[in-house]
This record gives C-alpha cells, sequence and structure tokens, in this order.
C-alpha cells in the first residue's frame, strides 16, 4: 500500500492505496466522490474525465499514486455550495442531457474547454467534446448548453 | 387584487427536476451503493464460442487472500431454481424450451458466457480470483452463422432440442396473396440483410443484492427498467415468494432495452449473497457489456414485391431469418411484431409472412429500442429500390402507397386500423423542409464537380401505444397503474411503476398532474424504483406517454374530485362551484375563499368529521389507453458521400413527428434526437462483429464505434399534432420512432449519393470500407455488362 495526498476539490485527503488502483476508483470509493462515473475504463468514453492540475484527465487511465500531490477537480467541486456554476445552470436550461450517466464528464471537459476557450465556437466546441461519449441525447442539447454558458460569460 | 391565472405546464418545455441533481454529481447509480459489508463480484467467462465444459478448478482461487467464495455453475445450480430467462418465461415467448444453467456447466455457448462467478473483498481481488479460475473446454465446432444453424447436421447447441432451430418456421397469409402476386404487372426479389449492433448505455448492467437471513428478505438495488419485473425474475429463479423480495432502483444510466427483468449474472450475484449472508455488488465491465450482455437486429429478409406498373405495392411476400444468438430471451418475440408492422402506413392488400428462428454461438438477441424496426428498414429499402426501377420519385412512390384516412379508418391488412396516421402530411412537411426540386438541382451541379450528395426519405408508424380495436375489450397497451396521494403539506405524490432511464418521467408526469390537480409543478413528487411502494410497471415499448401520462392525468382528476367534495364541507359550497387553482380551493374565480390543498387535508386528517365524509387523499388509479393512436413521422437525409475514402457526413437531417399532444416539446425532442443519433451510429460505425468462428471482436470501444459530436449533426424537427383520438390523453410514446426510422433515410440517401455509379445496397452496416467495396463491384459490373 502506497500513503498519499491529493488536494481534491481543494480540501487535503490523503489516503492508502494499492499501487494499482485507479485514480477513479480512489475518488469514488475512498473519497466517496461517486459524481466521477466509470463508462469505459479504457479511456475512450470520457465519462470519468477530472481536472488534475489544471488539465481534463481520464481517471479510469492514471493511478491514484500518480496524482499525488496535484490539485484534482471533479464535478462535486464545480457546484461546492449546492448551486449550480453557470455552465451547470446552462446545460440546465437548455436540457442538456437525459440519463446523465456521461453528465460529470461532460461539464467537467466543457468546463475545462471554456475556461481556455472562452469564445469558443460550435465546431469547435464539438471537437473538444468528441471524447466524450453521450448515448442519449444526440448531443444537439450538450452543444447547446456549451454555446449558452460561453455567450452569457462574454455578457459578464 | 390581480388574478394571476394559472400557468399550464403541459406543452411546455419545463425545465427538468432531475436535472440539478445529475449535473452536480447527485445522482444515485447502482454502482454509488455501498452497503457495509459489501463484497464484490466478477465473472469467470468463456473464451470460446462452443465448447464442452470438461473441469472446473477454483482452488487457487478459493485460496487467494481477500476472495471469500467461488462458485461454478454447478455450485450454482444447486442454488437456484433451473428456468428460463425471465422475460422470456414472462412473456411466453413460444418455441422449444432449451435447457440450460444459470451458469454454464455442460457446455459454454459464446464467447462471454458465465463459467464461475468469484465474489471478494473488492472488485480488484474479485478480478484477481477469476485469473485463477481454470476451466478445461473442449472444443466444439461453433454454429457462428444463421446459415449453418439452419443446417439440420449443425451441432445442436442445446442436447435436449437436437437441432438449432428455436423458432420453427412458421407461415401466415393476409389478404389474396397468390391472387394478387398472380396479378401484378411486375414482380422483383431482394434480399435484405440487417446486421447486429447493440444497445450500449454508458452505464452498464449492476446490481447489489443483500440477503437478509433472520427475515428472510432480499433488498436488491437495481438498473432495471422496472423493479417489479426484476423482483419476479429474482424471486422466481431464487425460489423465494416475490414479497420477500424488494428491488430499489435510483438513477439509471440508459438501458435502450436491456436492463429488463434479472439476467443470469444478477440473479448468480442474489444468490451469492443470500448464501454468503453478506451484501454482494457486480457492475458490469465494458467488456462485459459490450459481448456477453445481449445484441440485437441480426436479421435477412427474403422479399418478392408485387408491383403495379405504376408503382402500386400490391403485395410483399417476406421471408424473415432471425439470429437469436445462444439463449432465447427477445428473439423469438420479434417475429410476429415484425410481421404485424409491415405493411405500416401503406394500403398494402396481400402480405404473406413467414420465419423462422435460430441459435448460434452469439451473445443472446435482446430488446433494443425498437425491436421490430427491421420491418420499417426492409420496406422503406424496398420502396426505394422499386421507385428506382419504375422512374419513380422516392416522395411520389410513398405518397401513391399511403394508406388514405377514412371512416371507419383504413385497416392495415395484417389487422389494426391506421387511426389518426398523418404520414401523407409527415412526408409533406420534410420535402417541404428540404425543397427536394432545389437539392435535385444542387445535386446535379456538385456531381459535375465530383461530389456525391445524396437525399433520402423514410416515413414509420409506431404503435406507441396503438389504436383501440373496435371489437376488443381491452385497451391497446394492457392497463398502468398510479397510486395518488395529497400530502399535509400540500404536495402531491404520485406513486409510478414506471423507471425512467432517461425519460425525464419525474418532469412530465408532474406537469400533467399539476396541471389537472391545479397545483404549481414544484408542489408534485414522482415517486419511481422501490417495488414495495410503486404499482406495477415497466418503462419499455414507448407506452409512458400515453399510458402513464394518461393515467397521472386520470388520477389527478380523481383526487381532486376527492378534495373538491370534502372541501365542499368546509367551504359550505357545491363540489361542483369549487375550483383548485395554484394549490388553493376555491369558489369559482374567487380566490377570497381559497384554502391550501394541504390544510384541507390537515384538517381532515384532525378526525372532527363523521364516518359518512370521505377524509382519505389516497386514490388507486389506472387506465386502458383510451383511444390510443399511432405515434410516427417521416424523416429525410441529405448525406454527402466521399467516393475515394468511403466517408458518409450527413448534412443536414429533418424530421416531421406526430406524437399527438407533446408533454414537453424538449423531451420529446431529445428523445427523438437520441433515437435518430444511434440510427446514424447503426448505419455508419457500430457492429457487434464475430469472425467465422464465433470470436467477438467488438469489445472495447475502440473496436465497436459509437457517434460522438463530430458524426452527428443538428437535427430540425416539425410536430404535427393533427389527429386527437381520445377526449383526454393524446400524448403518445416517441422513444423508438427516431431509432426505427434513422436506418432507412440515411441508407436511402447514401444509395441516391452513389446512384451514378449504379449501387444498389441491401444491407443497414455502410461503413467506409463496405461504401468502398460498394462502389468498386457496381463499377465492375457495369464495366463487365460494357465488355
Amino acid at each position: 500500500m502506497v500513503d498519499i495526498t491529493v488536494t481534491v476539490n481543494g480540501a487535503q485527503r490523503a489516503g492508502s492505496v494499492e499501487a494499482r488502483k485507479t485514480l477513479a476508483d480512489f475518488l469514488r470509493d475512498d473519497l466517496d466522490l461517486t459524481g466521477t462515473h466509470l463508462g469505459c475504463e479504457h479511456g475512450v468514453c470520457g465519462a470519468c474525465t477530472v481536472i488534475v492540475d489544471g488539465r481534463p484527465v481520464r481517471s479510469c487511465l492514471m493511478l491514484a499514486v500518480q496524482a499525488a500531490g496535484s490539485e484534482v477537480t471533479t464535478v462535486e467541486g464545480l457546484a461546492p455550495d449546492g448551486e449550480l456554476g453557470p455552465l451547470q445552470q446552462a446545460m440546465w436550461d437548455s436540457h442538456s442531457f437525459q440519463c446523465g450517466f456521461c453528465t460529470p464528464g461532460f461539464v467537467v471537459q466543457a468546463t475545462a474547454f471554456l475556461s481556455a476557450h472562452p469564445d469558443a465556437g460550435e465546431q469547435e466546441i464539438r471537437e473538444a467534446l468528441s471524447g466524450n461519449i453521450c448515448r442519449c441525447t444526440g448531443y444537439q442539447s450538450i452543444i447547446d448548453g456549451v454555446l449558452l454558458a460561453a455567450r452569457r460569460g462574454a455578457e459578464i | 387584487m390581480t388574478q394571476i391565472a394559472a400557468e399550464r405546464y403541459t406543452g411546455a418545455s419545463v425545465k427538468r427536476s432531475e436535472d440539478p441533481r445529475i449535473l452536480t454529481g447527485g445522482g444515485r447509480y447502482v454502482d454509488d451503493i455501498k452497503l457495509p459489508g459489501m463484497l464484490h463480484a466478477a465473472f469467470v467467462r468463456s473464451p470460446l464460442a462452443h465448447g464442452r465444459v470438461l473441469a472446473v478448478d477454483a482452488t487457487a482461487a478459493r485460496e487467494l487472500p481477500g476472495v471469500v467464495a467461488v462458485y461454478t455453475g454447478a455450485d450454482m445450480a444447486t442454488m437456484t431454481i433451473p428456468g428460463q430467462d425471465p422475460l422470456f418465461a414472462m412473456m411466453g415467448g413460444g418455441g422449444p424450451a432449451p435447457e440450460y444453467t444459470l451458469l454454464a456447466t455442460d457446455k459454454v455457448r459464446f464467447v462471454g458466457d458465465p463459467v464461475a462467478i468469484v465474489v471478494a473483498e473488492s472488485r480488484y481481488l474479485a478480478e484477481d480470483g477469476c485469473e485463477l479460475v481454470e476451466v478445461d473446454y473442449e472444443d466444439l465446432p461453433p454454429v457462428a452463422t444463421a446459415a449453418t444453424a439452419l443446417d439440420a447436421g449443425s451441432p445442436p447447441l442445446f442436447a435436449n432440442l437436437g437441432d438449432n432451430i428455436i423458432g420453427p418456421h412458421k407461415r401466415t397469409e393476409f389478404g389474396d396473396v397468390t391472387g394478387t402476386f398472380a396479378g401484378a404487372d411486375l414482380i422483383e426479389e431482394f434480399h435484405i440483410d440487417v446486421h447486429r449492433h447493440q444497445n450500449v448505455p454508458m452505464e452498464g448492467r449492476g446490481i447489489v443484492a443483500s440477503h437478509d437471513a433472520e427475515t428472510g428478505t432480499m433488498t436488491v438495488h437495481a438498473a432495471t427498467q422496472s423493479v417489479h419485473v426484476t423482483r419476479m425474475g429474482i424471486a422466481m429463479r431464487l425460489g423465494m415468494e416475490a414479497d420477500k423480495v424488494r428491488v430499489l432502483a435510483g438513477d439509471i444510466g440508459g438501458s435502450f432495452g436491456l436492463k429488463i427483468g434479472a439476467s443470469r449474472e444478477e440473479i448468480a450475484v442474489a444468490a451469492a449473497s443470500r448464501d454468503l449472508g453478506r451484501p454482494v455488488k457486480w457492475t458490469e465491465d465494458r467488456g462485459e457489456n459490450l459481448s456477453a450482455s445481449g445484441h440485437a437486429r441480426e436479421e435477412s429478409f427474403d422479399v418478392k414485391a408485387a408491383i403495379s406498373k405504376d408503382g402500386d405495392l400490391l403485395g410483399l411476400d417476406v421471408a424473415m431469418v432471425i439470429d437469436i444468438g445462444a439463449y432465447p430471451v427477445m428473439g423469438t418475440m420479434v417475429p410476429a411484431i415484425v410481421e404485424a408492422m409491415l405493411p405500416g402506413p401503406y394500403k398494402l392488400a396481400a402480405l404473406g409472412f413467414e420465419s423462422t428462428a435460430v441459435a448460434t454461438n452469439k451473445a443472446s438477441y435482446i430488446a433494443y429500442r425498437g425491436p421490430w424496426a427491421s420491418e420499417t428498414f426492409v420496406r422503406e429499402r424496398v420502396l426505394d429500390l422499386l421507385a428506382k426501377d419504375l422512374g419513380l420519385d422516392p416522395l411520389e412512390i410513398r405518397l401513391r402507397n399511403v394508406a388514405p384516412r377514412t371512416d371507419p379508418p383504413f385497416p392495415m391488412v395484417t389487422g389494426r386500423p391506421l387511426a389518426g396516421v398523418t404520414t401523407r402530411e409527415s412526408l409533406e412537411r420534410v420535402a417541404q423542409m428540404v425543397d427536394i426540386p432545389a437539392f435535385r438541382r444542387r445535386q446535379a451541379e456538385e456531381r459535375a464537380r465530383g461530389r456525391y450528395l445524396g437525399i433520402g426519405l423514410a416515413t414509420f408508424i409506431e404503435a406507441a401505444p396503438g389504436p383501440r380495436s373496435p371489437e376488443a375489450g381491452s385497451g391497446p397497451m394492457g392497463m398502468e397503474f398510479m397510486r395518488l396521494r395529497l400530502e399535509e403539506d400540500g404536495i402531491v405524490t404520485l406513486f409510478t411503476g414506471q423507471m425512467p432511464h432517461g425519460q425525464s418521467h419525474q418532469t412530465t408526469l408532474a406537469q400533467i398532474a399539476a396541471d389537472e390537480f391545479g397545483v404549481p409543478f414544484g408542489q408534485v413528487r414522482v415517486v419511481v424504483g422501490d417495488s414495495d411502494v410503486v404499482p406495477f410497471g415497466l418503462t419499455g415499448g414507448s407506452r409512458s406517454a400515453t399510458m402513464t401520462g394518461g393515467v397521472a392525468l386520470h388520477g389527478a382528476r380523481q383526487l381532486k374530485g376527492k378534495v373538491l367534495d370534502f372541501a365542499s364541507v368546509l367551504i359550505e359550497a357545491s363540489a361542483a362551484d369549487l375550483e383548485i387553482v395554484d394549490g388553493q380551493v376555491q369558489v369559482v374565480g374567487d380566490p377570497d375563499t381559497g384554502i391550501p390543498v394541504g390544510e384541507v387535508a390537515r384538517q381532515a386528517a384532525s378526525g372532527e368529521f363523521g364516518a359518512d365524509v370521505d377524509t382519505s387523499f389516497e386514490v388507486e388509479a389506472s387506465f386502458d389507453g383510451g383511444e390510443g393512436g399511432w405515434s410516427g413521422g417521416s424523416h429525410c437525409a441529405i448525406v454527402e458521400v466521399d467516393v475515394e475514402t468511403g466517408i458518409v457526413t450527413v448534412e443536414r437531417y429533418v424530421a416531421a413527428e406526430d406524437c399527438g399532444a407533446l408533454i414537453n416539446p424538449a423531451v420529446v425532442e431529445g428523445q427523438i434526437r437520441g433515437g435518430i443519433a444511434q440510427g446514424i451510429g447503426a448505419v455508419l460505425l457500430e457492429r457487434s462483429a464475430y469472425d467465422q468462428d464465433g470470436n467477438y471482436q467488438s469489445a472495447t470501444f475502440m473496436d465497436y464505434l459509437l457517434p460522438t459530436a463530430c458524426e452527428i449533426p443538428r437535427f430540425e424537427i416539425a410536430h404535427l399534432e393533427t389527429v386527437p383520438l381520445d377526449a383526454d390523453v393524446n400524448f403518445r410514446g416517441v422513444g423508438e420512432g427516431g431509432m426505427i426510422v434513422a436506418p432507412p433515410t440515411l441508407v436511402n440517401a447514401i444509395e441516391d449519393a452513389l446512384a451514378p455509379f449504379g449501387v444498389r445496397i441491401y444491407e443497414q452496416h455502410l461503413p467506409p470500407a463496405r461504401i468502398l467495396e460498394l462502389i468498386d463491384a457496381a463499377d465492375s459490373q457495369s464495366t463487365s455488362s460494357v465488355d
């Protein structure tokens, strides 16, 4: 077992993990942050996306020990007081999702993308989200949510 | 004081009450459940398509620290009741019943067939344990295709059957088939294939089972489309009384037909929990989901079409072979629905239909969004092929053959009346939306520049719920139940057997009940997912809009009647003079007399009223679907095919849909778009592929390709709401239509794009490599005919 400390959603969290344990399993099982979902466990579907040191990563492909000393933001960290963040609000307004399983990955990936590209247009957003799979919506409502958040961001 | 008219929620895109939870990571899916002392299960699965199990040695696995138990197929057979798949058993699947065990004992029948279950302190350790289970197999010749299975000499999957025919050949004729074909100007024949593909919800299957030996009860947390069907399945196979099994479900990460009832793995997990006296969790991983959860649609059709030289489709004679995979679940039930639906909205006067269902060494055929969809693919593909041969426009041949809307309604040749069907209108609407003549001009210009654009059109109807048949005593889809209760805090609680997994029932049912009862939307609570609390029900078959929307409306009306009766005592006015507006009971038009509905409930509960006053504000409602009706629509796609790479780009996609009155337009459009996206995936990307030996080839998302935001275009959707049939309930189901009609729409467009090459398409899966083969084959054919 390896002792690690990770800053998760702003708080220092200590854990003792097997070297083989993924970051996703550490977040879900050890820290009870079950908002991070596992859709494929081989890095394709994007449901498990979290932000590590400012960059979106697949937490199913990263080991917990690799995250030692890093800052991790999960979907729970984007609405710390239960209040929806601006992107989450825009996605609610846009009826972005259905079953909700892919949702945390899209929310995290789009948050990271919009913070770097606040003026992104539809095609750029589609490409930025093309590593996240949704089986319910046909994507249009998700893209509309991100576009709405970008537009509202520009108005502020 | 100005009276504010109550807002009407039904028909508005009310924001989903589900969303704040799921957007913040607060959803509760089955894999999020953690119980004290919970163990984790993993399955040892067959690497062979077909083999004899000679020995299973679990000694080393059992010795691994952290492994708590290993159950082989033989162990499991002593812990469970033998039987068929619970869904198959409940629906009376028909055909000869093969004998097999919950986990494989004598034989394995597909790659991924479960052989043993390992239960350990963590999923990591359970998977380590699986690695240590030694299974000796003897290879048997695989039955990898339906053609092999049809051969009486093929090795039988099931010893008690002797061959691989699971649904024996059956033929039915509707109308005068012989006479129609004898009198036709032309008879054309086609062979059409539909390929194997699958549901792929983003969340796989999963279960946490927890047996309490003290009380003899089993609590199951499940991902399911029906807590009751799961309860029945687990009780049946564990030999328990159904009332000793409680099934709970929270959020569910999609299903599309996959998660109905209780699968073999889920039953094994429940049995393990009972044996160990500890909770056991199993979360299906993606490899298991793709290889072993089940597949759909592998069917082939020999079609004979009788036509007039003017383009009247007079008769069809269709022979279907369905490959149900290894174990009967849904496959044997599909041909009857295909048969009933094949005429579609057309005035086809004769149909001969025959079918045979065969077992093969592949994953079992399960329900997938519009399980009968191949009838639409076949019919709409054949119409385009015929139009081409007759020199007719695809729109023209459809308009020519659409049944007229008559009174009494024109009956399909297979029986059901086409009451209220708006196919003509939806065809005309999509044609107008895309402006076909303008497209044809652009198509010709682009072809001259070496760009290949095509347009495709297809139409469908769906019995969601279907029309009430004049002679039938019951409604079109059985009964739907709901319990409704007014609480003392003024909340109206609906208890429904629907088990939403993306359909937004917590929002849509609340909209209907809020309007009908007279409270704000936020004052209605929808309770789902507890078999001890909710009435029997199932989310599936696009039934909820009519059936559950209807029972919510009628139930709310019933509950309101009770409240008004009681309030008439309080307000001292006749119930007929009272109304409920914005949560207040009042004399019609006089808000000053208003009493909050919660106050009415509180006063009733005070016990001050005599026995002759009904003070219970709970009703049990049921609804039989009323007059029912069809949903349906027409879709049109414009595609570009890159003839160098074979890549198809969907440039534009329009749909004119009629699902009657819309409850929540954003929810309806979400269902339509999601269905179309799955249809696009099915044609351009997705395939559950096996090699010639039955080895599964698509067990990761690098092999089973799903569409992403870059392959799916924006969809333009128009709504027709033209023909109400029922006095109150004209919402119709819209869950499956997109997936039913998108494949023929797209394939028709691709064939149109490739018309200059003379390409004809008789299949549904058209990835780039196949497009190039079709172009090459057509090229060489035309070259050789020139030679």
